[in-house]
């Protein structure tokens, strides 16, 4: 049964028309032609495809997409503007945390959520958010990292007034 | 090598800003016009005589478009053995088996209609385990073992299970052992287990109206599926296309011909458009291939004085349904005898059939199994000669002038396994260890490492370079960047190569068999160092062929030349120069007339005398290349849980030069951690009908940020190697060798129990701690 669906993603006003058995990932990748978001696993197990909906971070392939109805979705196409990316991207590359980069993304989401709330999050806070996202490739270490300098880069910017 | 501007230092990967944003393009990103769907069926049990398939209900969904079945189907491919199928015909061996496929307009649609094809199976026995179908009374499970076309350097046993065997015989072999004062021997277990990336595998295949084939996969492999596809269909090579989009991690198991052969298959019954299949997490792990499931037996014997005088192994490989995949790991996994000079050995590895998903590549192509044993072997052998584990490694270890198990001689220029234990020594050993505690028990541990590439022996990578009229270079090579930083490597050695800056080197993006040049495949660890090679080489050349067109501006000859970069000048009065912009298209005359060469190159590079095995004695050059290194951890174990916490991994590689150094971290630290999880969690479970219990990563477990080491320390040592661009050498696979080892060396260091077989979860340690605590309590 087809059901129409309105919301916001990336800033924008949209109307979908959705099947019950649909997620949010399968709209965004099938129907909006969003693919930053990745499909990793069957069971919401690997975080790759972690998306913000009202400021939370979640499986958006667990999300029910009949669930969207007024909803506010933020993706990572959403995240940098023009040539200018995000701090928290940049952070990832001068860490060193970026390899194979199917993953990326999913970490990226996650940590905007986060800091969105809290910029200085602890460590352990850091450690609940990304324990949620499987890498194979990095062995975590300059994903941590590329947090912490996430956190220091956003400072800095609001220092500087951006 | 001091003068090294731009190898040696960090450099941004060029696919960074792609990556982050979301608009690096992976296989299932790619959506063309008209594509269809195709979804594959598979059985319920993992061997069985396949009676009827009836597809009339499911020809009657919605949105099918077609039903595809290997009724009709001939095709067999393979590399090494030639006994695969693009889908079952008359039986199924292993739970991931195509028994017939849906084509249809939606992923959805497809899959609904897959379960309405009904399949009439015959039970037969399901094998596991090499033990097992190695029986005399099991059911074969590939009758025409023997006849499959194959390499010359396997030998198959016909009417056995058996797909090849391998043996290796260096000195007096096995009767060296009566010389030998002490002697140690154990089976270990390297359980199954998968590369697990985090993008699954998938393939489009298009056959076009006018006869050619266009694919896209998540494959490392182009070439080799180019050349297969046209063998199967009758084309030529060049009317194969293959595209390789970005790839969300390979490990091993997106090498070789794994899924290919039968999208095309399936597309090839909707001719005109295109057919996009991709594995669900569940059908990664049942339809790809799989990893390990190595048993080997394995003994050594040493003189009083702890120099070794012998090693014998038995690697029994359970290759899965079809060994094609399988049986090159099964010789690596044989030869190898870790970085130790043994001067005589008999080896002996059997590729065994199984009904479990096909065995492939994975990080380390079998070199982890006898590394696993022999690590732990010597921990043991000194324990008898009551001689420091470190002591009785460096009576024995490789270097200048000593002999591999292949026979082939140890070369100054393949590094110094001494060095990096010196440097693991120093980081874990140096200091006391704490001792026990209320709460835990602290052990240390060590291991040495060596690898070589495994592959065929004309393996070569190509590499085409183009001056542009800016002065900038485009580079184009058939190598697949996985995450290792293939790309921030041809841009730092290439710009090193032509002393430009690296932001005058653009580096290919999606690899193309129109365009790119001919690459085998990209393993073994091997790209730095051929592929590095190829770009010096192409440099060199393009170097040259600007001097030749400044010899006509500069009106003298090529030899009275020198380059810089920027300009060709004359050496005798610098003055007197030419800038490389006014080169790149030949040089124009005042006239307008042009001379000279339009400035564009092509090299490739090859190991030199890498060979195939010798079928007489198993020895021939299959390393040629070698990365050396040494690996140590220090760790506690909880004495209420068994849970062990790594405190800190020490590696050290000969790695010949550093080239990026926060790439180089990048991959010990993340290769350690994959060994983490071959050590603690890692294990495919199969039920008794061959079906995968823990198809996902929810129960198939690998390691998360949690479970990380508290500290890793990483260091290189430099010896320049031979062949790899400014002496730099290969180190992808070689983080993952020495973890287990050293782990459960570490563990007997701490509760004084061997293990012996793969994962060692906190469970059995807990069991461990128990037993001891029994046999304690009955001894007072």
């Amino acid at each position: 049964m087809l059901e129409r669906i309105n919301f916001k993603i990336n800033g924008k006003q949209v109307t979908v028309e959705v099947e019950s058995w649909e997620k949010l990932l399968d709209i965004l990748r099938d129907k909006l032609k969003l693919t930053g978001a990745k499909r990793g696993c069957d069971d919401g197990s690997c975080g790759a495809c972690i998306v913000l909906v009202n400021g939370n971070a979640v499986k958006s392939c667990l999300f029910p997409a009949s669930k969207l109805e007024g909803a506010e979705i933020l993706t990572i196409e959403g995240l940098s503007k023009d040539f200018i990316i995000n701090p928290i991207q940049k952070a990832l590359i001068d860490s060193g945390a970026v390899q194979c980069g199917f993953c990326t993304p999913g970490i990226i989401m996650e940590l905007k959520a986060l800091f969105d709330k809290n910029k200085d999050a602890k460590e352990e806070e850091l450690y609940s958010s990304l324990e949620k996202h499987l890498c194979r490739c990095t062995g975590y270490e300059t994903i941590i990292e590329g947090a912490k300098l996430a956190q220091k880069y956003l400072k800095e910017n609001k220092e500087k007034g951006g | 090598m001091s003068d090294l501007k731009y190898v040696g230092t960090y450099v941004e990967r060029p696919d960074a800003v792609n990556k982050v944003t979301g608009k690096a393009i992976f296989l299932d990103d790619i959506q063309l016009p008209n594509m269809l769907y195709a979804e594959i069926l598979t059985p319920p049990i993992a061997h069985a005589k396949i009676k009827s398939i009836d597809t009339s209900e499911a020809e009657r969904s919605e949105g099918v478009i077609k039903i595809v079945t290997g009724a009709n189907c001939n095709i067999t491919y393979g590399d090494c053995v030639r006994d695969r199928y693009p889908m079952a015909k008359d039986k199924v061996r292993y739970i991931g088996d195509p028994v017939a496929a849906v084509i249809a307009t939606s992923r959805y649609y497809a899959s609904q209609a897959a379960k309405k094809i009904k399949v009439e199976y015959e039970r037969l026995p399901v094998y596991l385990d090499a033990l097992d179908s190695m029986k005399v009374d099991a059911v074969l499970i590939h009758e025409k073992n023997g006849e499959y076309w194959h390499l010359p350097s396997y030998q198959p046993v016909p009417k056995t299970n058996i797909a090849m065997r391998y043996f290796l015989k260096k000195g007096a072999g096995e009767d060296a052992f009566k010389d030998a004062d002490v002697i140690a021997e154990g089976e270990f277990v390297y359980p199954f287990g998968s590369s697990a990336a985090i993008e699954p595998h998938g393939t489009i295949a298009w056959f076009h109206e006018d006869g050619t084939i266009e694919i896209w996969s998540s494959s490392i492999c182009p070439f080799i599926i180019q050349e297969d596809l046209a063998k199967t269909y009758g084309k030529p090579v060049s009317d194969v296309r293959v595209h390789i989009p970005e790839i969300g991690g390979c490990f091993g198991y997106k090498s070789d011909v794994t899924i290919e052969e039968t999208v095309a298959y399936i597309a090839s019954f909707v001719p005109g458009r295109p057919v996009k299949w991709v594995a669900t997490r569940e059908e990664d792990f049942t339809s790809t291939l799989i990893a390990h499931g190595a048993r080997i037996r394995m003994k050594i014997g040493a003189k009083k004085d702890g120099k070794f005088t012998a090693i014998k192994s038995t690697v029994f490989h359970s290759v899965g349904a079809y060994a094609d995949t399988g049986v090159n790991v099964t010789q690596a996994a044989t030869h190898t005898v870790g970085p130790y000079e043994f001067p005589n050995a008999y080896l002996e590895g059997l590729s065994v059939y199984t009904n479990t998903p096909p065995v492939g590549a994975y990080r380390g192509y079998g070199y982890q199994y006898p590394h696993f044993a022999l690590e732990r072997l010597i921990n043991i052998l000194a324990r008898k000669l009551n001689m420091s584990e470190l002591e009785l490694r460096e009576k024995n270890y490789l270097s200048e002038g000593k002999v591999t198990a292949l026979g082939e001689k140890i070369w100054i220029s393949h590094g110094d396994v001494k060095k990096c234990a010196d440097n693991v020594k120093n980081a874990i050993f140096s200091h006391d260890k704490p001792k026990e505690d209320e709460e835990f028990y602290y052990g240390r541990g060590f291991a040495a490492i060596v690898k070589g590439p495994k592959g065929t022996p004309n393996s070569a990578k190509g590499c085409y370079m183009k001056l542009n009229i800016d002065g900038s270079v485009s580079v184009n090579m058939g190598g697949a960047e996985v995450g290792q930083g293939l790309r921030s490597v041809v841009r730092q050695v290439a710009a090193e190569a032509l002393k430009i800056s690296p932001e005058k080197v653009r580096v290919y993006t999606e690899i193309d068999t129109q365009f790119s040049p001919w690459e085998w495949q990209t393993i073994g660890s091997m790209f730095t160092v051929q592929g590095g090679r190829a770009i010096v080489r192409a440099s060199e050349q393009l170097i040259m062929q600007l001097k030749k067109n400044a010899s006509y501006a500069l009106k003298c000859d090529v030899e009275m030349l020198e380059y810089e970069g920027e300009y060709i000048y004359l050496r005798a009065d610098p003055g007197i120069r030419v800038s490389v912009k006014e080169l790149a298209r030949g040089y124009m005359t005042e006239s307008g007339v042009t001379v000279g060469d339009v400035v564009q190159t092509t090299s490739a590079e090859r190991l030199p005398r890498y060979s195939n095995p010798d079928l007489k004695t198993g020895q021939g050059n299959m390393g040629v290349n070698y990365t050396f290194g040494a690996q140590g951890c220090e760790i506690r174990i909880s004495k209420k849980t068994g849970e062990i916490f790594i405190d800190h991994f020490a590696s050290s590689f000969d790695i010949g030069q550093v080239i990026n150094p926060v790439q180089l971290r990048g991959q010990i630290v993340g290769g350690v951690v994959m060994g983490i999880g071959s050590t603690f969690f890692e294990q495919l479970k199969f039920n008794e009908v061959g079906k995968i219990t823990n198809p996902h990563f929810s129960t198939y477990r690998f390691p998360t940020i949690r479970d990380i080491p508290q500290k890793q320390t990483v260091d290189f040592v430099e010896t320049p190697d031979a062949v790899g661009p400014f002496g730099a050498r290969g180190i992808g696979e070689h983080p993952v060798l020495g973890v287990a080892s050293s782990i459960l060396n570490a563990i007997y260091d701490a509760i004084g129990v061997d293990f012996f077989e793969l994962p060692v979860t906190s469970e059995k340690i807990k069991e461990a701690l128990d037993r001891r605590k029994t046999k304690e309590a009955n001894n007072a």
